[in-house]
């Protein structure tokens, strides 16, 4: 087996997400999935159909917005988040961005908080108000998944309809390899939690294609407007995530330092080993 | 006065940077550029057939280029930002508002590209883009030379905000800024400016603001 | 790049291109450097690399005496040492949080990194002037080519021109490229300097058309 197999063993079951369902087309969209060709296209009655280069037909789920595909044979169905099925919801495409780093990194990058007020300046932290409070994260085994809660941080606009700064707090959810659920403070709705998602196409180990995902409980805010604020802090991460040395996600513990402030990347990162789930990632220092 | 504005798009931001820079308030009308390519929907098309944005819409004024929308900003607003009276400098903005087409259709071809996944030949987009760079580096040290900081002039003028947007974003495109020491001074020096804003992709100079205070707790 | 048996230095860059309070990214042969100026003028050069998370430390900002990571804002003394974690701003880092740090020289207007412990002080410019600084995507022997004259063991080679004496200091970078820099003797007025930057511009056109023509041979 070469190193590229052995590296995608693990991750080649999961289903990762390969196109907007509100974007299909007859004709297809190239595309590619860890490294292998795929074309995303409809068929005559308007389903999703993903194939691969050597004209297999792949599986597919659509969900969340989005065409779900898989270059092996998925053992588990595509991760649940009940808030889509939620009436009151509004569900913002927010569309691709392509990154040049590993898709772990990209995972990552949205995992983590302290970073705010000093590349989403203004919008999602702003110094002073840099500190990280504890916060509590396990590897729910039950559904296989990393979770983070009472993530507390200070933002001064905490989304399109917040006015002012507030006390945002935040849930985060690891469900696959290269995908992320972000349940976050609604100010409009106290009760529930607007979610944010990260989707994220391996396109190659240290290339990826990002399809943010939300499903708010916002009636306000024009659709235009929530797709620009996703996508601007988006951006505003991409520079960072294309300036990270080295492009794979390093998973050897004596390369990078993390703080208690890092324990969600830290238990990402030990659940992605637990798993063999390397594909992104650097296992020795180089 | 109504701009229809995509918050990534660099030509959007000329616009929004040079309001802020001379104090006028610009009434915004978000685009769904991407995803949705709402600029080339049957309205926007009636506003400006060509089907990109920005357009600026002041009055029965309709403007569909970013180099006369800073010209009007400024002409309305701050006419310092405008070529002075020398021959010279008057033909060096008009120099540089030009050749920014080229920043855009190089710079900006490589980042819709990298970025949004436009079609394009990248190869070439970036070959162009170093070219246009490394053009704008000559320039920006003969205008050390003759002791000035600008493009144009010893201050900034719509020139540099008609080139500034697409320079600093090009490593969006895959094309670095690293071997452009004079880019550099003369983005440092844009950036610095009273009422500078930013867009996605450049970040604030936290070194403008004073470190907040350590607090003398020991763990 | 100029050895002895103990270590090398290279110009890295001019002077004038690093204001006080600022970062830029430079290159030596083990690899990319953040080269920094505190805002009280003290030059410091570091790996380009914050240890947390990988962030380039040359995308950073300086604040007083110390640089700062862009990401997290992680801030580093000029002996490479963590100074500050903002997300814990209560925490004194420990010691073994640093950033590897290299020996920087300034004389003359450029700027000199040390790999290794030379044994020596960079060499100086007899009487010329740093100009400018531009990159080139060729190696040292297409440049020779096109200036029609051999580099010295300093990396030194003249060039005359219309523009009067031209002196280029190059240095080796990543791939085939290779950092030129300009100098001028000393009092060169204002259409002379600007005249000697459009010929090296030329003379980088001729050397990358040198390089390609010998790499497609």
């Amino acid at each position: 087996m070469t190193d590229q197999a052995m590296t995608m063993q693990a991750m080649i079951d999961e289903w990762y997400p390969v196109g907007l369902l509100s974007q299909l087309q007859p004709g297809g969209r190239k595309t590619a999935l860890m490294g292998a060709p795929i074309e995303v296209a409809c068929d005559a009655e308007g389903h999703a159909r993903v194939t691969a280069a050597d004209g297999r037909v792949l599986p597919v789920r659509a969900r969340y917005g989005h065409v779900w595909s898989s270059l092996g044979a998925p053992q588990k169905e595509l991760f649940p988040i009940p808030e889509a099925d939620q009436p009151g919801r509004r569900f913002v495409d927010v569309g691709v961005v392509r990154v040049r780093c590993s898709p772990l990194r990209t995972v990552e990058n949205f995992l983590d908080i302290a970073h705010f007020p000093f590349v989403h300046t203004d919008i999602l932290g702003a110094e002073p108000h840099t500190e990280v409070q504890n916060y509590k994260v396990e590897i729910r085994e039950d559904v296989d998944e990393v979770w983070a809660t009472q993530v507390k941080f200070y933002q001064p606009q905490a989304s399109k309809s917040a006015s002012g700064g507030i006390t945002t707090e935040y849930m985060y959810r690891v469900p696959a390899p290269t995908c992320s659920v972000l349940y976050k403070t609604c100010p409009p709705r106290p009760d529930e939690w607007d979610v944010i998602t990260l989707f994220v196409q391996p396109l190659s180990e240290d290339l990826c294609d990002v399809w943010p995902w939300m499903a708010l409980f916002d009636d306000e805010t024009s659709m235009t407007d929530l797709i620009h604020f996703q996508q601007t802090i988006f951006l505003q991460d991409r520079s960072i995530l294309e300036n990270q040395i080295p492009r794979r996600l390093p998973l050897d513990p004596g390369m990078e330092i993390p703080t208690r402030a890092d324990l969600t990347s830290i238990a990402y990162r030990r659940w992605l080993k637990r798993h063999d789930y390397t594909y992104g990632a650097q296992l020795v220092a180089q | 006065m109504k701009l229809y504005d995509y918050i990534l798009s660099p030509s959007c931001y000329k616009v929004r940077l040079m309001a802020s820079l001379t104090g006028v308030t610009l009434d915004l009308r978000p685009v769904d550029f991407h995803p949705g390519a709402e600029h080339r929907s049957a309205a926007m098309l009636a506003l400006n057939p060509a089907g990109c944005i920005p357009i600026l819409e002041d009055g029965d004024l309709l403007l569909t280029e970013s180099a006369a929308m800073l010209a009007y900003l400024a002409a309305k607003a701050a006419p310092a930002w405008l070529a002075g009276e020398k021959p010279e400098e008057a033909a060096r903005v008009q120099q540089w508002l030009a050749f920014s087409s080229r920043l855009t259709a190089s710079l900006g071809g490589a980042r819709l590209h990298e970025m949004l996944l436009r079609p394009g030949d990248i190869a070439v987009l970036q070959r162009q883009g170093i070219a246009a760079l490394r053009e704008l580096e000559a320039g920006l040290v003969e205008q050390g030379v003759r002791g000035m900081r600008f493009l144009a002039s010893e201050r900034p003028t719509i020139a540099d905000i008609a080139c500034f947007p697409y320079v600093a974003l090009a490593p969006d495109g895959g094309v670095a800024l690293d071997p452009y020491p004079a880019i550099r001074l003369w983005s440092r020096a844009l950036r610095s400016l009273d009422g500078f804003i930013e867009m996605p992709g450049i970040h604030r100079l936290h070194e403008l603001k004073p470190e907040p205070p350590i607090p003398t707790v020991e763990v | 790049m100029l050895s002895d048996t103990t270590g090398s230095w290279t110009p890295v860059a001019l002077s004038q291109d690093l204001p006080a309070g600022t970062v830029i990214p430079a290159y030596i042969v083990s690899g990319s450097i953040a080269l920094w100026r505190s805002d009280s003028g003290r030059i410091a050069a570091s790996a380009d690399r914050c240890p947390h998370r990988g962030m380039r430390l040359s995308h950073g900002f300086v604040r007083g005496e110390a640089i700062s990571c862009i990401y997290h804002g992680w801030s580093y003394a000029q002996s490479g040492h963590c100074l500050r974690i903002p997300a814990h701003p209560g925490l004194k880092p420990p010691e073994t949080i640093r950033v590897a740090t290299y020996v920087v020289e300034e004389a003359d207007g450029v700027i000199w990194v040390a790999a290794g412990a030379p044994g020596s002080m960079p060499p100086g410019l007899d009487g010329f002037v740093p100009f400018r600084s531009l990159t080139v995507h060729a190696a040292r022997a297409a440049i020779e080519d096109a200036a029609g004259a051999t580099a010295g063991p300093e990396g030194l080679v003249d060039i005359t021109s219309g523009a009067g004496n031209i002196r280029l200091l190059l240095s080796a970078q990543d791939g085939d490229r290779t950092l030129v820099h300009v100098l001028l003797v000393g009092e060169a007025d204002a259409a002379t300097r600007i005249s000697a930057s459009r010929t090296v511009e030329s003379l980088r056109r001729t050397a990358e058309d040198r390089q390609e023509k010998a790499a497609a041979q």
